[in-house]
């Protein structure tokens, strides 16, 4: 019978999941929920956002805080080329062909990586220390983590009601057509939203990247589980992502806790395909309005 | 004799004779072959088998999967755990191979079942068929403990399964040679069985539903169920060829549910073109060539030689191989038998048996959210033979006609078809009952012809009376001459006639026609009237229009809808002199509220 502490760290570890869900699904909510493209290389830019970290922490000298900051800075310049070489040129063809054309691209990107990095690379240490609860103690990290993401989640949420960029990108989203005849730069707009995307992505990788494993493959191991959270979120790609975060994450920990990750996995994707059939519109598919 | 020729002929057409005369080839070539091209070859033929299916759910029926290496996967360590503990005790791993298939096929049907009834759009069913193959691939590499295992079979996490035994009938386990042959035979059997199916009746019915899926439904077909059968029968194939693989290398490990995995089937598919079932296997041929020769060059950098051929594809040459070198001789290819069905003897009673039917909308009502759209509409169509439904922008009509179609659930009230409630059925019962529905949209398959898309119509299942006769249609208008060119040659009025024409074959007692006149000049408007008061001879005809002169032309009985509600109903010449009416249409406030 685990105390008050005990319970408080096990919630404490459920928040964590979800935060780590949230952070690593929300640069492809963004880009799925405003452009309709699924972006195959989503696994690979929260692979360079962790590798960036990594890099400036152990080679450049850099405090973690920092050097987390880099990590969106890389990958909205990367994103940005991309957006130009590969996206731009497949507006108006069919979805399935710029999935693929990213899937190309995460692809490039995973090879280059093992060809820069090897296959696995020393990791940073967690920073902050740790903290007591009770008789348990716990890295501050894992608090500071739920913190991050429900502020980033806030700031998400201000964007997209508050600035003009938001507005812009949301009636882009609803209707292209009736956007750039109402004088919306679509292809400016669609340009800020891919990079927002990406840079998200890359700063979910850099935050987690204190502790994972950081490999060439890291992406590829929270992809799977990023789309899914994006698909039972639904359109408000925002506060969707959010409840399927909780629910997605919740779950898959406390499945975790009781048996081994791998139990808690499988119980992620069995809820995630029994949310597709019940709700095949995501969780926000009712919501009248929302991000 | 003839008979068989005739058949050989047919065969032909279908492209299934080719594909014997290249195996009988193989078979023959295999004894002076060297030990590593029979692997490699072998390796290649289960390649093909997946890439085969991916080519028949996407190619053919028009589905995007990521799933088709999870069910090879699956195949393969199926094949894998049930050759371990079987084999040692019967000799054989066809059973093992069965199961494998049986398996891949099972989970197939569960993603299916779980996208298609749940009625997800097509890029979500590729990234839940990714998200799936990426989980287990995170799951099967998580086995490596000992606790891990089935019967004698220790999953192996990461490191997979060695030891799996090959492919054996009965006496032991094959040689390279005779595994080889077994390849060969059995990838050629299943595109053969592929093949025939794409050409016949089902082909066409999975052409349509690439074409367009909607339209389908409103035909009748249940759209769900189709698509579920193609991708099934993808997964069977693709568990097939998995376990071929797992046979070949008597090996299996996680990498099968790998991204690079994922891509690499897309790729083979990709570059030997989609739309061929043949390409399948060029793709594999070409694209492991060019990894070998740049493996030589280059070591361990495939990923990125597949993904630089994935983007270049994609942006450069998105048809593939197969389709740009069969275009070539496409004109020969037009003289093959494709659907004579259209004129061939008519149904079993008279021309036209469908009698006029009643479609009732009693006490309709619709609301978005808070707004409520339409309320307590009552209408009744099936003594005049023509009805027509007018209203103002924003009056209702689509909302009536889409609660009518079935695309919309009515908050309350009941819709009778000939005396059944139908008021919760979906598009395609309603279809099958004998609603045919014309949407605004032309709703045809812009990518056959114009006999291929009536036959589709005509082959739709309905709960009763035989297929209905579309010929009038095509005499009384252009297209009888047009009947092998391609729809998306059509002119709009051609297009939104043939889209008639399609629901005339499919011989509805009710017709709902969405501004059937909608982009037609005038002579084509009136060419329109007449063959609707024609078809209303024999059917109920509803029209739901905002074009007046062509209520006028149609004479018929009008009910108007003016926010939410039946406003009036009538002849055309009294609302038309009414003047509640015109202070509606010109929207003057005295009249516009109630």
């Amino acid at each position: 019978m685990p105390g008050l502490d005990g319970t408080a760290v096990i919630a404490l570890s459920v928040l964590t999941s979800i935060s780590i869900l949230l952070l690593t699904s929300l640069g492809l909510a963004v880009i799925f929920g405003l452009m309709r493209i699924v972006n195959m290389a989503h696994g690979e830019f929260l692979m360079i956002g962790a590798f960036t970290t990594t890099v400036l922490v152990r080679s450049a000298g850099l405090p973690v805080w920092l050097a987390v900051l880099g990590a969106p800075l890389t990958c909205a310049l990367l994103g940005a080329a991309v957006e130009v070489l590969f996206i731009r040129p497949l507006y108006g063809r069919r979805l399935v062909e710029t999935l693929l054309a990213t899937f190309g691209l995460s692809l490039i990107l995973y090879q280059a990586a093992i060809d820069i990095f090897g296959q696995s690379s020393p990791g940073i240490g967690a920073p902050g220390g740790f903290v007591e609860i009770g008789r348990y103690t716990v890295s501050t990290y894992s608090l500071f983590l739920p913190a991050a993401a429900a502020a980033i989640v806030a700031l998400l949420y201000l964007v997209f009601k508050r600035t003009r960029y938001g507005l812009l990108a949301r009636a882009a989203a609803q209707n292209p057509d009736m956007a750039a005849a109402l004088g919306v730069p679509v292809r400016r707009v669609n340009l800020l939203t891919f990079v927002l995307g990406c840079a998200l992505a890359g700063l979910g990788g850099g935050l987690i990247s204190p502790i994972v494993a950081v490999s060439p493959g890291v992406g590829q191991s929270y992809v799977g589980q990023a789309f899914m959270t994006v698909v039972t979120g639904g359109p408000a790609f925002l506060l969707g992502t959010l409840c399927s975060s909780v629910l997605l994450g919740g779950v898959a920990n406390v499945v975790s806790q009781m048996f081994t990750n791998l139990w808690g996995l499988s119980a992620l994707l069995v809820v995630a395909i029994l949310l597709v059939r019940l709700l095949p519109h995501g969780l926000s598919g009712g919501w009248t309005r929302g991000l | 004799m003839p008979k068989a020729a005739q058949m050989l002929r047919q065969l032909a057409g279908c492209g299934l004779a080719w594909a014997p005369v290249l195996a009988a080839a193989a078979l023959l070539a295999a004894p002076s072959l060297s030990t590593a091209t029979l692997l490699k070859s072998t390796l290649w033929l289960s390649f093909g088998i997946v890439a085969l299916s991916l080519a028949l759910v996407w190619g053919v029926a028009g589905i995007f999967s990521f799933g088709q290496n999870a069910f090879f996967g699956i195949g393969g360590y199926v094949f894998a755990v049930t050759a371990i503990n079987v084999f040692p005790a019967t000799g054989e791993t066809l059973t093992a191979m069965a199961l494998g298939a049986c398996a891949a096929a099972a989970f197939a049907a569960i993603l299916g079942y779980v996208t298609f009834y749940g009625r997800v759009g097509d890029v979500y069913l590729a990234i839940v068929t990714l998200s799936v193959t990426l989980i287990l691939y995170t799951v099967m590499s998580s086995t490596a403990g000992p606790e891990y295992h089935i019967g004698q079979a220790q999953l192996g996490g990461f490191n997979g399964m060695p030891s799996v035994p090959g492919i054996a009938l009965g006496s032991g386990e094959l040689g390279n040679r005779q595994t080889f042959a077994f390849a060969v035979c059995l990838a050629a059997a299943l595109y053969m069985l592929l093949r025939f199916l794409a050409s016949g009746r089902y082909g066409r019915i999975l052409a349509g539903l690439r074409e367009n899926e909607l339209r389908m439904e409103l035909l009748g077909y249940d759209v769900r169920l189709h698509k579920l059968a193609a991708f099934v029968i993808g997964g069977t194939v693709a568990g097939l060829g998995g376990a071929l693989f797992a046979a070949w290398g008597t090996f299996i490990n996680p990498a099968v549910f790998s991204l690079p995995q994922a891509a690499l089937v897309a790729i083979w598919v990709m570059v030997g073109g989609r739309t061929s079932l043949a390409g399948a296997f060029v793709g594999v041929v070409v694209v492991q060539w060019i990894c070998d020769q740049a493996d030589k060059v280059v070591a361990q950098q495939t990923p990125l030689i597949l993904g630089v051929m994935l983007v270049a594809t994609v942006l450069a040459f998105p048809s593939g191989i197969v389709p740009s070198l069969s275009r070539l001789p496409a004109r020969w290819r037009k003289a093959t038998p494709a659907g004579n069905d259209v004129h061939v003897a008519r149904p079993a009673g008279a021309p036209g048996a469908a009698a006029r039917g009643r479609l009732v909308a009693q006490h309709l009502g619709k609301r978005f959210g808070g707004s409520v759209v339409l309320e307590d509409v009552s209408l009744s169509f099936g003594e005049a033979g023509i009805d027509a439904v007018i209203g103002p922008n924003g009056a209702g009509k689509s909302t009536l006609f889409g609660l009518l179609t079935g695309r919309h659930a009515a908050t309350q009230g009941r819709i009778e078809l000939n005396g059944a409630d139908i008021t919760r059925l979906p598009a395609f019962r309603r279809a099958r009952a004998g609603l045919g529905i014309k949407l605004q949209v032309p709703g045809i398959f812009l990518g056959l012809t114009v006999r291929e898309n009536i036959a589709l119509a005509r082959l739709a299942p309905r709960a009763h009376g035989g297929a209905g006769d579309a010929s009038a249609v095509l005499a009384a208008t252009s297209l009888s001459g047009k009947q092998d060119l391609p729809a998306s040659a059509l002119s709009h009025g051609e297009q939104q006639w043939l889209e008639i024409a399609m629901i005339v074959a499919q011989n509805p007692s009710v017709m709902l026609l969405d501004e059937p006149a909608a982009g037609m000049t005038r002579d084509e408007r009136n060419r329109t009237v007449e063959l609707i008061r024609t078809l209303s001879t024999q059917r109920t005809i509803v029209v739901v229009e905002h074009d007046m002169d062509f209520i006028r032309a149609l004479g018929a009985p009008v009910a108007m809808l003016h926010r939410g509600v039946v406003f009036r109903r009538g002849a055309f010449a009294a609302l038309s002199s009414d003047p509640e009416v015109r202070d509606v249409y010109l929207g003057r406030r005295r009249h516009a509220g109630n």
